[in-house]
């Protein structure tokens, strides 16, 4: 895949890739789609020609009325799975979770003349935990009800989208495709604003009444994807170019559906989807973590495995028909959402390649599964201490130790509710193929007010006996094994993400407000500024005139950072 | 036990909280809500009876004070108080009450309301569907402003115009070469504001090129502006030979002349109909918990 990618421009790979490798239900989906995907095909063609100083323009516009057809969902995967090196137009800057830019301006040797470019104040937002998205030098910053568009190379603004109520309720960033860029509002709409002026192209509410999440969306195959957890969890699309509603999938069955009787007669509900899901073009199946189960800290109510709570599933981005499913943590008593960002990853797995899918789970445990059919391929503690499972099955179901549930006297449990990582984004290196991630270390005490009202919680706390810690740790990515750890002296909670880069970098913001440069190797801090407030967000990197940044969010302020040689 | 008595704490503050700030009670409701014609009654009963305290429009006089401004609403925040306010007056002050019939009242409250408001909350009387016929036909609005997904970049989308300006104030970008924007006449300002001039900027790099588009954004450093290709460019400053700043908007300010009487009316009953009204506040807790799941 990769070697396939590298050659993005090359006509006779993208044919073959057409050809060969794209499944026929993409080809006879776009048929029916043509409009909206031959857009997306012009966009790609008036790309070739700047990249060509235009020498290709003509006769590409001339094959595109031939082959365009057959073409197009090749290139709608190609434009959608590998952005241009020097964009960050997506949540995870590419559409499987890896947060890895080719980038390598800034490497492990000159990090030391790292400093800060600008800052833009966010007046109004609250804790950022914004990502923001970056296309052509413009840095789009997304809050609910608003949108800032700003010079990504100096931090001035272009323009301003508020629409009515002002939020300062953090939301998790935005998603760019063509030319727009789409935002959730608080009253859950979605809406496509033109990338060029702010101005609004379309504007649709949530179908069916579900409430829209501040989870950044998510394009895919022409279709815009947002999710949310009210009332129950779920993942709506609609046609990008149009907004027409598509589909929605969600996260219980209803009464009567299949896999409906692992409630144990009770009305399934909860499975919260409030985090940006991944997705694979070839396999055209979106991935997507599911919440905990409802009741939150009792589940004496709702016997049973209570699908497809903190579940792993994979959807058909077409159809929005559930592909595959894998639990995390089947009938779920301490909110263990299994909605941390799932990494998507082409490689061998004990000698045979693999379409592999990568997760830190809240409830301690790495996971590796194919991400083709959902297969259980390992399980392996990222954090030193879980004591509510004694391990997994060769399926990958936990082995549960009895006496965990949430009491009146309080229960502790490790990891903690909060989990043993959380929103967080970690990130995969296809270079060092470390998979590194922010641990919370720690163990909390669950208490219920009732032990026999239904839903009769009152959450968690942090014991003093195992005070919480957090780590950046590299975790050898098809094995799970700890490769090394860097501990953010003072930082006891996990809150900022991670980015790793081409230059043999992690950046690792701290969650007391410090930045540090790590080597993606050995862990090594290179380089380290105070942004002087908490940090909840995660980092990006893009490159303007061939000027490399880092950018993110701390409190209410964007900082971005660039080498100082490259200084205007 | 510790948590009960904070919860009951919590209540009873919640409760008795605003027993203790003596709002005043909103008064009855304005009959005449959502009534254009009643806000142009309302204007020149205003001019008749208001003025000489208050000023013209509301905004300050030689013995009243103004009615617009955002901190002054002792005098009544809602119709239903300005009403009570007119008919009573207020004790102790020049404001006595006032002999006008209740549907009088009612007019000026409206006027006094639409002063306040938005376009949006009392939109002006005429034809939007022939006023949407303007804006994209004789008008040619639609060259420059985006609305409702079309129409050109080079100027403010107007989907949200009538809920961000005041009625006058369109009336003011349609007709006058100088009007108000946000952050002139000295006002001190409490964020950082986007640049809403939209003049024409052409910038001459240094081997010659010369590049047109609208200014968006600039500083000592840099310049930013979206070019007449759609595209939204960034410049070092540094590295121009010039720059050329048109301190005059492409934005006609002839429209009453422009068009008939009528088909300005109608742009304007059209234009101060455009906007996104609020979602009511939601009840209970306000909006998402704090953490994971927004």
């Amino acid at each position: 895949m990769r070697d396939r990618l590298e050659h993005r421009y090359d006509l006779t790979s993208l044919l073959y890739t057409a050809l060969s490798s794209t499944p026929m239900y993409n080809i006879v989906q776009d048929s029916a789609n043509r409009t909206s995907v031959s857009q997306v095909f012009r966009a790609h063609a008036h790309h070739r020609s700047t990249v060509f100083g235009g020498r290709l323009a003509h006769s590409w516009v001339a094959l595109q009325t031939v082959i365009g057809f057959l073409l197009s969902g090749a290139i709608t995967s190609a434009v959608a799975q590998k952005p241009d090196p020097k964009d960050w137009p997506a949540y995870s800057g590419a559409d499987n979770g890896q947060r890895y830019s080719p980038l390598k301006q800034i490497t492990a040797a000159n990090a030391n003349r790292l400093q800060a470019k600008w800052v833009y104040h966010m007046d109004g937002a609250n804790g950022m935990e914004q990502v923001p998205v970056v296309v052509n030098g413009v840095m789009y910053i997304s809050q609910f009800n608003r949108m800032d568009a700003i010079d990504a190379r100096t931090g001035n603004i272009f323009w301003r989208y508020q629409r009515p109520p002002a939020s300062g309720t953090p939301q998790r960033g935005t998603a760019f495709y063509n030319d727009k860029v789409f935002m959730v509002t608080s009253d859950s709409h979605l809406v496509a604003l033109d990338a060029r002026n702010g101005g609004v192209r379309w504007d649709v509410k949530s179908e069916g009444g579900y409430v829209l999440a501040g989870g950044a969306p998510l394009i895919a195959h022409g279709k815009v994807i947002v999710s949310g957890n009210r009332p129950d969890g779920f993942v709506q699309a609609f046609d990008a170019e149009t907004g027409k509603y598509a589909w929605s999938w969600v996260a219980v069955p209803k009464p009567g559906e299949p896999d409906a009787g692992t409630w144990g007669g009770a009305k399934p509900q909860g499975g919260p989807m409030w985090m940006t899901g991944s997705y694979d073009p070839e396999l055209n199946l979106l991935y997507y973590g599911t919440g905990q189960p409802n009741p939150q800290w009792t589940g004496s109510e709702r016997p049973g495995d209570n699908l497809y709570t903190d579940c792993i599933v994979a959807i058909n981005a077409d159809t929005g028909k559930l592909v595959w499913y894998f639990q995390n943590t089947p009938h779920d008593v301490h909110d263990w959402d299994s909605t941390e960002t799932l990494v998507l990853v082409d490689a061998p797995f004990k000698g045979q390649a693999r379409k592999l899918l990568l997760q830190a789970n809240r409830n301690g445990y790495y996971y590796v599964l194919d991400r083709s059919n959902g297969e259980f391929l390992l399980a392996t503690p990222f954090v030193s201490k879980i004591d509510w499972a004694d391990g997994l099955t060769s399926k990958g179901r936990p082995i549960v130790i009895p006496g965990h549930d949430p009491s009146v006297r309080g229960t502790t449990t490790c990891p903690s509710t909060a989990g043993a990582t959380n929103w967080p984004a970690p990130t995969y290196s296809p270079d060092t193929k470390y998979f590194y991630v922010t641990v919370a270390e720690g163990c909390g005490i669950n208490f219920i007010t009732s032990s026999t009202a239904p839903d009769a919680g009152t959450g968690y706390i942090e014991t003093s006996k195992a005070p919480w810690q957090a780590y950046v740790r590299a975790l050898d990515a098809t094995t799970g094994k700890k490769v090394w750890e860097y501990k953010p002296v003072r930082s006891n909670h996990y809150g900022p993400g991670l980015l790793s880069t081409a230059g043999g970098i992690v950046f690792a913001p701290e969650q007391f407000g410090q930045v540090t440069l790590l080597d993606a190797k050995s862990g090594k801090p290179l380089w380290h500024f105070n942004t002087g407030d908490l940090i909840t967000a995660s980092p990006v990197t893009y490159s303007v005139e061939g000027e490399q940044f880092i950018a993110i969010a701390s409190g209410t302020n964007v900082f971005a950072f660039g080498l100082q040689e490259v200084n205007r | 036990m510790n948590r009960a008595l904070v919860t009951a704490a919590l209540l009873l503050t919640r409760m008795v909280g605003p027993i203790l700030a003596q709002r005043p009670a909103p008064g009855p409701p304005n009959p005449f809500q959502g009534k254009p014609e009643a806000v142009h009654e309302g204007e020149s009963l205003y001019a008749q009876k208001c003025t000489g305290c208050h000023g013209p429009n509301g905004t300050d006089g030689e013995i009243g004070p103004a009615l617009v401004s955002g901190d002054r609403t002792d005098f009544g925040a809602t119709d239903g108080q300005v009403f009570n306010t007119i008919k009573n007056g207020i004790p102790g002050t020049p404001m006595g009450p006032q002999k006008l019939s209740d549907d009088e009242i009612w007019k000026i409250a409206s006027y006094i309301h639409a002063l306040r408001g938005t376009a949006l909350d009392n939109p002006l009387p005429g034809n939007a569907a022939h006023g949407e016929q303007v804006f994209w036909g004789k008008g040619q609005c639609g060259n420059c402003h985006m609305l409702g997904g079309k129409g050109g970049l080079t100027a403010p989308d107007l989907n949200n115009i009538a809920g961000t300006r005041k009625a006058s104030t369109i009336i003011d970008a349609l007709t006058k070469e100088q009007h108000r924007e946000y952050g002139s006449g000295g006002a001190h300002l409490k964020t950082l504001p986007t640049m809403d001039s939209y003049f024409p900027v052409h910038v001459t790099t240094a081997d010659g090129k010369v590049i047109d588009g609208i200014l968006l954004n600039q500083d000592g450093y840099s310049l930013q502006m979206l070019g007449n290709d759609q595209r939204l460019r960034s410049f070092d400053r540094a590295k121009l030979r010039r720059v050329d700043i048109e301190a005059k908007s492409l934005m006609p300010t002839d429209y009453d002349k422009r068009l008939t009487a009528e088909e300005f009316k109608d742009l304007l009953a059209f234009l101060t109909r455009q906007g996104t009204k609020p979602p009511p506040p939601t009840a209970g807790r306000g909006g998402p918990p704090r953490g994971e799941e927004r």
